[in-house]
């Protein structure tokens, strides 16, 4: 069973606040999934012998700048930030 | 039988080519319709754009310049599509008012061909979900039948192209957005090889997952699009850099000796009224001189846990930088920085997208790595072996796209493994990054449209259109059925 | 403390050493935005550094080579295989909520830096990373800048062999000299671009077993870090000393009481959760591109202060000197090709030279307007005798002053130098005018020969050379 101080520590590690009635439902769908996924520990397979799979290899960009966006185009979203700052403001 | 059904694409370029209409009253026409449709297909309708690109389209027209046959083709993007200075929210709260200010490559090569974007398409949450009901603004409807969901979670572009108020879509295949939706609703759903189409701008879900994929009509139209939008792009890293598509220079080869594999493993548990058009299909198949062989590929039992594990904790860590600092939403009240990004987050993300960050971190979790994700990680190798020696035997293989047709709206769930286990014939396809696509092949006994899947080797897109393609003609398109709504031309 | 009859007990230190260098590429590791300080904030920004949603990362080759030289010159092996991993933090200073760094297969493996006394430092391995963006703080508000986000890393990770404050100090000038060097680096302490990670223990003088740490962060002063290390390692001893244990957490040193304090303790810990990063492809490096590389490594410091100490026969501590900045160094070995005697250049540099170079920053820049050649000529001139020191050492302020050479500032007379007739009879008449110092002389007053000396020298206004004078005026008054 996976535990309310596990749930409160994964809650904790995604930022997320759960409610007491979210961290009890919580508990018994990560308790579900959790066995889903242990599906995969029935399997014994010895994984050494499976060849390595070609796959796309070294893909780098050239250390020659680029012109950067403009600060207000970069600070868009949030209405245009603060002295060029994306800003937080004073916690209350 | 309506013309449109054997390739819109290509009938619109001939109509606006030739005057017969302008681009500007056919994307009039299309805006008409989605403002009157209750398919809630659309999360964002882009008016002024829509019709900004079609007047364009229109100048280059009457000054008798040449136009690509995807110019002026009225089409939508799933609305987890980067579109600059058009809003795109994943269909999540915690992206409301969220303008990017660039384009997705995607998006940026459709648009230098002067395709009109009508606007974003509906979808589960961060494209979490086989239904589309995991929307912040509620789920699309089926065109078929708006008692039934559209399957997801690009949802809103498959409803979109089935209710004809969309001529294509763009949508994203993680685990099955594009094929099962396409399946549900009854049109042709590609997703393309991990790799061959830039994932540049699509919001990350599962980054080693993810492809854009092309919802259309028929074959013949998701060839045109997949052949504009693949090939390498500079900026993304995973993209093959020697890839090019000509799917549509081979769409009617011959398809005599085609061996095509049938995985028995995909056919448990799957409805009655599933199997049997499959079925006929493959009798359609040999009447067209290819080989039909059952054979056992067992690695795929393995592959829903797999894929869920290697997801979720990609999407964990892909959604971490949703918090509130430089775009989206933001809480109003709080007290430090923490509990900013905490309260952000908790407001803004629904139950799945919040249920799979959880699991993510789970698996990632130190104590856990090994025992779930490394785990996952080898086993995804062993499945990807038994694929790639599959197709040693096999040009391609024949399965179903999802165990039953579209489901009612708003069935509620015991438990989400059921949901997940529906997903059992799509999620294949993205741990292996092989291409598969989505073929209409007949009708359930409520009037449903049931989905093929054909799925091929890495890079062989070509193929899966072609085959696609002849069993459209042979059928004489009596699958891909036009439904009574939406734009008629 | 009791049971042994009083004998204080003696305790190792152990430090291992965690250093971030800021690399001087032009471009960000993942984008090709300005790497640049001191910019307007947010102006060296795009979609991909600010981490906007659907963006891509994908890596900087000069990043990849700067790694390989940095191993090269650390003595590590270089992994034909490397990938780039996720470390997962949510911070509003970590636009992505990862830094995309290497934690299962870093590029560098296996490397050292030799100590003076000869003692390897081992490093465990070198990965390339991003940095962090800069918070500032404000009455109470939080400001992002996201210039110095995604600014390439490389960290270079050491065994836990340092065993004094001095080692850590020697280590990493040494680790600071080497990147210099080969020019991947400028590691300035103060603008952050060389930062370390300092973890401290103690245990029992001999014991195998290694005691509770302690990881002292973000250290960017040599000075600091040695005295944090020295405070660390008292701190440790009293609390065990005094049957408390070391508690294992992050801490922050404070310069001002010259003290440590908790950043967090080991139950919050952050889990990293690294992972692979999808988004980017393996780095694949041949055997070949690896050697093309260490043909274009400089020569490093170790080597040349060996050399300068062995072959020329310069002091370790002026050796050191020389070495310290790579363009002094390298001056200096342009300047002394074909010359007897390179420590005549040696006493150049620092004597004549550094004086007018006040700041470690000019002398690291080393901006002067004579060119070595010029340089070189002008200690030709010493060696084959036609020039005397005393005239070169005010010719080299005038051309270092004026760029000109040395030509210039001493005629075809000064460089001919005295004919032996000439000089005999400046002497001559030299002992006639001065008897009395003749006398003093004689009478064992060895001082009186110089007021002798210096009328002669007046005579040949410097032309002559004062040894060969002094030894004329002995024969001739012993006479």
């Amino acid at each position: 069973m996976i535990t309310r101080e596990a749930v409160l520590n994964l809650a904790n590690l995604s930022k997320l606040y759960l409610e007491e009635s979210e961290i009890e439902n919580a508990q018994k769908e990560i308790e579900g999934m959790v066995n889903f996924a242990d599906e995969i520990n029935k399997i014994n397979i010895d994984f050494e012998d499976l060849p390595e799979l070609e796959s796309i290899s070294n893909a780098f960009h050239e250390d020659e700048i680029k012109e950067s966006f403009p600060q207000e185009k970069i600070l868009e979203n949030v209405d245009g930030g603060k002295d060029g700052y994306f800003h937080i403001k004073k916690f209350n | 039988m309506s013309a449109q059904k054997r390739g819109i694409v290509k009938h619109i370029h001939k109509l606006i080519s030739e005057k017969e209409i302008s681009c500007t009253e056919l994307t009039k026409k299309y805006l008409n319709e989605i403002d009157k449709s209750s398919l809630n297909a659309y999360v964002t309708v882009c008016h002024e754009e829509a019709l900004k690109q079609a007047k364009e389209v229109d100048e280059k027209i009457s000054s008798g310049e040449k136009m690509d046959v995807l110019a002026g083709i009225p089409m939508t993007l799933k609305d987890n599509i980067s579109t600059s200075g058009i809003e795109t929210t994943c269909a999540s709260k915690i992206l409301k008012g969220y303008k990017p200010i660039y384009d997705a490559t995607a998006w940026r090569t459709l648009k230098g061909k002067g395709a009109v974007l009508l606007g974003k398409t509906n979808m589960d949450e961060f494209a979490m979900g086989s239904s589309c009901e995991n929307s912040c603004i509620g789920g699309a409807k089926n065109p078929h039948n708006t008692n039934y969901v559209t399957g997801g979670s690009s949802g809103g572009g498959a409803a979109a192209v089935s209710g004809n108020i969309a001529a294509y879509a763009l949508g994203s295949d993680t685990g099955g957005s594009v094929r099962q939706p396409a399946s549900f609703c009854g049109i042709v759903g590609l997703k393309p090889t991990y790799g061959s189409v830039s994932r540049y701008g699509l919001i990350a879900y599962g980054s080693g997952f993810d492809q854009i994929g092309a919802l259309a009509q028929t074959a013949e139209d998701a060839s045109i699009i997949f052949d504009a939008i693949a090939g390498h792009d500079p900026m993304d890293s995973t993209s093959n850099p020697n890839y090019k598509s000509n799917s549509y220079d081979n769409l009617n080869s011959d398809i005599k000796g085609l061996k095509i594999g049938i995985p028995k493993e995909y056919y448990d548990g799957v409805d009655e009224e599933v199997r049997k058009p499959i079925e006929e299909a493959m009798k359609v198949y040999e009447s067209l001189g290819a080989k039909i062989e059952h054979f056992s590929l067992p690695e795929v039992k393995y592959t829903l846990p797999v894929y869920y594990i290697l997801v979720c904790a990609e999407a964990a860590s892909n959604l971490a930088r949703f918090d509130g600092v430089r775009y989206g939403h933001r809480t109003e009240h709080y007290k430090d920085i923490n509990e900013m990004m905490c309260k952000t987050r908790s407001e803004g993300f629904g139950a799945e997208v919040k249920r799979r960050i959880l699991l993510g971190n789970y698996v990632l979790s130190s104590g856990y790595y090994d025992a779930y994700y490394k785990k996952a990680q080898n086993l995804r190798k062993l499945i990807m072996h038994a694929f790639y020696e599959a197709f040693k035997k096999y040009d391609v293989l024949l399965t179903p796209v999802s165990p039953t047709t579209a489901f009612p709206a708003n069935k509620a769930y015991s438990n989400p493994q059921e949901i997940y286990l529906a997903d059992i014939c799509t999620v294949p396809v993205n741990t292996v990054g092989i291409p598969g696509i989505s073929v209409p092949c007949g009708f359930d006994s409520k009037g449903l449209p049931v989905g093929m899947q054909i799925l091929g080797d890495k890079f062989s897109e070509s193929k899966l259109l072609n085959v696609a393609h002849k069993y459209e003609i042979a059928t004489d398109y009596e699958n891909n059925k036009c439904l009574a709504m939406g734009v008629r031309l | 403390m009791f049971g042994d009859g009083g004998k204080a007990m003696k305790y190792d230190l152990v430090v291992g050493l965690e250093t971030h260098v800021e690399l001087s590429t032009k471009t960000k590791i993942f984008c090709n935005c300005a790497n640049k300080f001191g910019s307007e904030p947010n102006t060296n920004c795009c979609p991909i550094c600010i981490g906007l949603p659907g963006t891509l990362p994908k890596l900087n080759r000069e990043v990849v080579n700067f790694a390989i030289k940095a191993a090269l010159a650390l003595n590590c092996e270089v992994s034909l295989v490397s990938k780039m991993d996720r470390k997962n933090y949510v911070y509003p200073d970590l636009p992505k909520a990862y830094q995309i760094s290497q934690f299962y297969e870093p590029i560098c493996k296996n490397g050292y830096i030799e100590l003076d006394s000869g003692k390897k430092i081992r490093i465990n391995h070198i990965h390339m990373e991003e940095d962090a963006a800069k918070l500032v703080y404000k009455g109470g508000d939080t400001y992002v800048d996201y210039n110095r986000g995604g600014v390439p890393l490389l960290e270079v990770v050491t065994e836990p062999d340092i065993s004094s404050s001095d080692e850590a100090a020697e280590y990493l000038e040494k680790l600071q000299m080497i990147m210099r060097y080969i020019g991947v680096s400028d590691c300035r302490m103060q603008e952050g671009s060389i930062k370390c990670d300092v973890n401290v223990s103690v245990k029992p003088e001999g014991s195998e077993k290694l005691g509770t740490r302690t990881e002292i962060k973000n250290m960017n002063s040599i000075t600091f870090m040695a005295k944090a290390i020295d405070y660390e390692r008292e701190r440790h001893i009293e609390l065990i000393e005094n049957g408390g244990k070391v508690e294992q957490q992050t801490l922050r040193y404070l310069p001002e009481t010259n003290s440590t304090e908790s950043m967090r303790s080991k139950e919050d810990a952050q889990d990293y959760r690294y992972f692979r990063d999808p988004d980017l492809v393996d780095i694949v490096l041949t055997k070949e591109q690896i050697d093309e590389i260490k043909k274009t490594l400089p020569e490093l410091p170790g080597v040349r202060f060996k050399k300068y100490v062995n072959e020329f026969g310069i002091a370790e501590k002026e050796a050191m000197l020389l070495v310290k900045y790579k363009n002094v160094s390298d001056y200096f070995e342009e300047s002394i090709k074909g010359l007897k005697n390179a420590k005549t250049v040696s006493n150049f540099i620092i004597g004549q030279i550094f004086r007018s170079l006040e700041t470690e920053a000019e002398k690291e820049a080393f901006e002067i307007l004579t060119t070595p050649s010029q340089m070189n000529e002008l200690v030709k001139l010493i060696e084959s005798g036609k020039l005397n020191m005393n005239l070169a050492k005010k010719a080299l302020m005038k051309m270092l002053e004026s760029g000109k050479p040395v030509t210039e500032f001493v005629s075809e007379k000064d460089m001919q130098g005295i004919p032996p007739e000439e000089m005999k009879k400046l002497c001559e008449d030299a002992i006639k005018a001065n008897e009395n110092a003749v006398n003093d002389y004689l009478s064992g007053k060895e001082k009186a020969l110089k007021a002798l000396l210096g009328s002669v020298m007046k005579q040949t206004r410097g032309r002559g050379n004062a040894q060969d004078i002094e030894t004329m005026l002995k024969d001739m008054i012993s006479k």
